[in-house]
């Protein structure tokens, strides 16, 4: 429960010299907090604006603004088996040329429209036993896994859960027959 | 020296021993403290107080690391336990993990274990329906196990003795195969579940019913329960970790704290019962020998009249591991018969739909409990090609749909702004009797032994011809029930569980008239060493199909007065 305050403190550890020495990770510093990925800080910049342009911030705040990519990164880690972590950090991996390839341009510079669109259309692709196959798959996967843990991420964080859809933990005497025209508003919360 | 040793004998010496803090060992802890017994509690596990050692109990969703999830390493090396629908991040620290205590399963068994304090009493389901001499005079009726030796009117007013104390909400429904009882006010049916029960009477006569669930929950009449030290249920459903407020029976907060209030009972948690001591001179069993769970030191413990309430599966070990001369093959177990005729409840298979209908509602708050269908299958007379029937779970509920396809602005807004219900949608769950049959079996294994040296439980247990007809004729029948009521996109499902994930294994230590069929009399002493009751799972004779653990209170109590009245003869 404590790990994301602990990233804070110390982050990193120097890079993939000893673990995974003919990797280019060796020029970006990978996350310490996230053992089983071997995440560099720019993929996890990444995964943020991906997860911000999935839930972006506007006069409710966003999926950047709840560290979001933390938590994608937590139950990645922990809750993936080991080959659908590999599924993920490869997708991960071929994200930035697969966004050169289709748009043009780096993800980075796209507009907000073009980055929506690049998304929608990854979570789509359909792989196969090819290598060009198998990364397409591993593209959708990682977009898939990616959104459904920022709408979790996003609709279970204490914002949403305090200040925007408030969830009770005492919800009340039961009413089996409510009419939903008495409804302000549909209850998802506790 | 010897003085010490008589000294220390002494205080290690009580007028009863109850094995077991759960929900049957707590009850008859708690009865032999209020009849002035000075009772001694040996629980295997830690110890756990009511409210202050429930550390999830406040937690909010977002509090939790994983949101409930339980990270694959825990999964991979905790196959068994990872199957339980309730071992959930909120909860996992009150069940036993595969790696902490192995068994042997000669045939797969998904053994559900909560050592500590309160033992499962925490993380049960509570569901709390009376068996009727339906029940009881199946084996007899059918000609399967071996005769109850009792009936319904042995135990009525101890259910009535247990549902007050507890609290039990339910409906008086009049119901000849589950008969009402003590009851607070029960919970509503919704109206999608009122709407089906009505469709039944409608389509099935008077045969077929579904009502609302008995269940262990506080739902009026405060003040009595105040004397507890208990409130009222808040609909929180977030019961597998321990409640604050006491709203649902658990031994932590009901039975004992209130035997403790007595002044009469001692708990001695930590303790791994090794075996029970059976004086040959004396011709009776003398006390109860254990491993410290944390020093591993051997301590002995002495009294007149010994409770087994292990929970069903290990009640059976401890007494196949107390052997002596006279007992070669474990206490009382004359007749070879120890740790056979194990069953347990059929939870195989289910029914779901949709159902279009009563669009215009949805429900609002909480309860902690929902339909129930008692058996109506071979109630009167033998009408399938199956021995006995089954029970089973239903509930209607509405969710609200979001539409996730977009991401960006308009997903935000549909995420936040929920607007569109679902159709209503129905689910049902079968809970089958099963018939004990002398090939499933517990046993010690010869070779392997736990962290204490004690033998490990070897368990082969499994599914017969009759329990997959049962399946066949749930699915058959709940789906024409289904079916006529108008729901739609019926799905049925046969998830192949291994037996042990109903958390209902029963059976081994039978009860029974004659001691040369049975290990139990008719007042859950062993034939052959009166002064051992055993009240729990292991006792029984049949399973029925109703969950079992209001009989275990009642049996538990109905024993305890009993070896008090004993006593005093």
């Amino acid at each position: 429960m404590n790990r994301r305050h602990a990233l804070r403190h110390i982050a990193l550890i120097s890079g993939g010299l000893a673990l995974i020495p003919s990797c280019d990770f060796s020029k970006d510093d990978i996350l310490a907090a996230y053992q089983n990925l071997k995440v560099t800080i720019s993929q996890k910049a990444l995964l943020g604006a991906i997860s911000d342009t999935i839930i972006p911030a506007g006069e409710i705040k966003g999926a950047l603004n709840l560290e979001v990519p933390d938590f994608i990164l937590v139950m990645v880690n922990d809750c993936f088996t080991k080959e659908n972590q590999d599924k993920f950090t490869a997708g991960l991996t071929a994200f930035p040329d697969y966004a050169q390839k289709t748009a043009g341009k780096k993800f980075e510079s796209l507009t907000t429209k073009e980055k929506e669109e690049l998304i929608l259309n990854g979570t789509k692709l359909e792989g196969d036993d090819t290598p060009e196959g198998i990364e397409k798959g591993n593209i959708a996967y990682f977009l898939n896994s990616t959104k459904r843990f920022t709408i979790q991420g996003y609709m279970a964080s204490e914002y949403i859960q305090t200040e925007i859809i408030p969830y009770s933990l005492i919800p009340g005497e039961y009413n089996g027959a409510v009419l939903i025209t008495d409804l302000q508003k549909p209850r998802i919360n506790g | 020296m010897a003085n010490l040793n008589i000294r220390s004998k002494q205080e290690r010496t009580y007028q009863a021993i109850v094995i077991g803090s759960g929900i049957s060992g707590s009850w008859a802890a708690k009865e032999l403290c209020d009849l002035g017994v000075k009772t001694l509690m040996i629980e295997r596990g830690r110890n756990v107080e009511h409210i202050k050692d429930y550390p999830t109990t406040n937690l909010l969703p977002y509090e939790f690391e994983h949101r409930g999830q339980i990270p694959q390493q825990i999964q991979d090396e905790n196959p068994v336990i990872s199957r339980c629908y309730a071992f959930r991040e909120d909860a996992m620290h009150f069940f036993v993990k595969d790696t902490e205590h192995p068994y042997v399963q000669e045939k797969p068994f998904d053994w559900i274990r909560g050592y500590q304090v309160g033992g499962k009493s925490l993380l049960w389901a509570r569901q709390v329906q009376r068996w009727s001499d339906f029940d009881f005079e199946g084996p007899a009726r059918d000609g399967f196990a071996v005769d109850w030796p009792i009936r319904y009117k042995d135990i009525e007013k101890w259910y009535s003795h247990v549902e007050k104390f507890a609290g039990v909400s339910g409906n008086k429904d009049g119901l000849a195969t589950l008969p009402d009882g003590e009851f607070l006010p029960g919970y509503e049916l919704n109206v999608v579940e009122k709407y089906f029960a009505e469709q039944l009477k409608k389509n099935y006569g008077n045969d077929r019913h579904m009502i609302s669930a008995r269940c262990a929950h506080i739902h009026g009449n405060a003040d009595y329960y105040a004397q507890q030290g208990r409130a009222m249920c808040q609909n929180r459903n977030l019961c597998q970790r321990g409640c604050p407020f006491g709203g649902y029976f658990s031994s932590n907060s009901s039975t004992i704290p209130w035997a403790l209030k007595t002044g009469n009972l001692t708990m001695r948690p930590d303790a791994v019962v090794h075996s029970i001591i059976y004086d040959e001179e004396k011709g009776k069993a003398t006390g109860v020998r254990i491993v410290d769970r944390l020093t591993k030191e051997t301590e002995e413990f002495y009294a007149d009249v010994i409770f087994l309430n292990a929970a069903a599966l290990n009640s059976n070990l401890v007494l196949l591991n107390s052997t002596s001369n006279r007992f070669p093959n474990g206490l009382g177990n004359d007749n070879g018969l120890l740790g056979k005729y194990v069953a347990f409840h059929n939870y195989r298979a289910g029914v779901s739909a949709e159902y279009e209908g009563h669009a215009e509602y949805t429900t609002s708050g909480g309860r902690p409990t929902s339909g129930y269908f008692p058996r109506f299958r071979n109630v009167y007379k033998q009408e399938t090609d199956f021995l006995r029937g089954y029970a089973a779970g239903f509930s209607a509920g509405r969710g609200v749909r979001t539409n996730t396809e977009s991401v960006g602005m308009e997903l935000k807004n549909n995420l936040l702004n929920p607007s569109e219900y679902g159709p209503w949608y129905v689910g049902s769950h079968m809970m089958g009797e099963t018939i004990p049959k002398e090939s499933n079996y517990v046993a010690l294994d010869p070779n392997l032994k736990d962290e204490w040296g004690i033998p490990q439980l070897k368990i082969s247990v499994d599914y017969d011809d009759n329990d997959e007809k049962m399946i066949k004729d749930y699915i058959e029948q709940m789906s024409e029930m289904f079916t006529k009521a108008g729901f739609t996109n019926i799905r049925t499902r046969d998830d192949k569980r291994a037996p042990g994930l109903d958390i209902h294994e029963m059976g081994g230590v039978r009860m029974g008239k004659d001691p040369k069929t049975s290990l139990l009399n008719a007042n859950h002493q062993l034939h052959a060493v009166p002064n051992v009751y055993v009240t729990d799972g292991a006792s029984m004779t049949s399973t029925s199909t109703q969950n079992p653990s209001l009989t275990y209170m009642a049996f538990a109590a109905r024993a305890a007065h009993h070896a008090v009245a004993e006593s005093k003869k």
